[in-house]
């Protein structure tokens, strides 16, 4: 009798301050797991049919987020292909120029360039997956030797 | 002198109404419009590849040249005969000057010689740029399409 008391209250003060810890840290869980969640963006851009222009030349996107980009090479007649290079600000001549003796082929670790599509033939399609760097104004560009000149815009990345 | 004034404003009011209204007349306008518009920029290409000393390009440009001709070819194919025959030969004309420079390329390095060249190609291109109206015919001097540019 004397000893079924106390023992029942000294579970109870245990599982008091078991809740006690487990809430907060429950809390504290949920909120690590929003913040983890990316937000996915997707974006589509084409060529202006055969023309050596993109087609929106501007994207905007929210800094951090997940970036599925999508290009369409909407050619009809030339058999040019193209791609989609997103570089650094102020990069996009110094890359440009550095591919172009190599068919415009992007080199796998050249810090200066972000995100890039493969090369794509007129009708087809090609993807980019990348997080969006930090806020500003990031140029784009058609590797294709000679291309760049006239191919290129701006993705705006904003905070 | 005020009857010459007169007959020059009729003509030049001729011109006005006729250049579009021929312009109207060929079947596919804007397919024709486009098709130009690749000549000149493949031809402003070339002038690109020369000057930037890639040559082994420029074979590349010359394939490209062909490939705006046929757009140029599929767009009069319904027009009457002799006006395709005209076209024609005057596309051959010019397809066979984009050609000499690539040709040229291939041991030529010499960024005048074949600027010279290129040059020719584009008096051949011009020529049969003629034969349409000059409402389809694009400005050599416009910026290319797109933002066009360095940016970055």
């Amino acid at each position: 009798m004397h000893s079924r008391v106390p023992r029942a209250a000294h579970l109870s003060r245990r599982s008091l301050l078991l809740a006690s810890l487990a809430i907060p840290l429950t809390i504290a869980r949920c909120e690590r797991k929003r913040a983890s969640i990316q937000q996915v963006v997707d974006l589509l851009i084409e060529s202006d049919g055969d023309f050596l222009a993109f087609k929106p030349d501007t994207l905007t996107c929210p800094t951090g987020a997940l970036i599925r980009l999508t290009f369409h090479h909407r050619g009809k007649f030339l058999s040019a292909r193209h791609d989609w290079v997103l570089v650094l600000p102020g990069q996009m001549e110094a890359v440009d120029k550095d591919v172009e003796q190599n068919e415009g082929i992007i080199p796998q670790n050249d810090s200066r360039v972000i995100a890039w599509t493969p090369m794509c033939d007129k009708g087809g399609m090609v993807m980019a997956q990348f997080t969006a760097p930090a806020p500003g104004d990031y140029p784009f560009f058609c590797s294709t030797p000679g291309h760049g000149e006239c191919m290129n815009g701006i993705l705006h990345v904003t905070a | 002198m005020n009857g010459i004034w007169k007959t020059l404003a009729s003509v030049g009011l001729i011109l006005t109404i006729a250049a579009p209204a021929f312009a109207q007349q060929l079947k596919a306008t804007e397919d024709v419009r486009t098709a130009l518009k690749l000549l000149v920029q493949v031809s402003n290409d070339f002038k690109r590849q020369i000057s930037n000393k890639n040559f082994a390009r420029i074979p590349h440009e010359y394939m490209e040249y062909t490939e705006a001709a046929d757009a140029l070819r599929a767009a009069v194919k319904d027009e009457p005969a002799d006006f395709k025959a005209k076209v024609e030969t005057r596309l051959k004309a010019a397809v066979a000057a984009y050609q000499k420079v690539s040709d040229m390329s291939g041991k030529e390095t010499d960024v005048d010689k074949l600027m010279a060249e290129h040059a020719k190609a584009v008096t051949a291109m011009n020529s049969l740029f003629d034969l349409f109206p000059a409402a389809l015919r694009p400005d050599p001097n416009l910026p290319p399409p797109g933002r066009g540019g360095r940016r970055g």
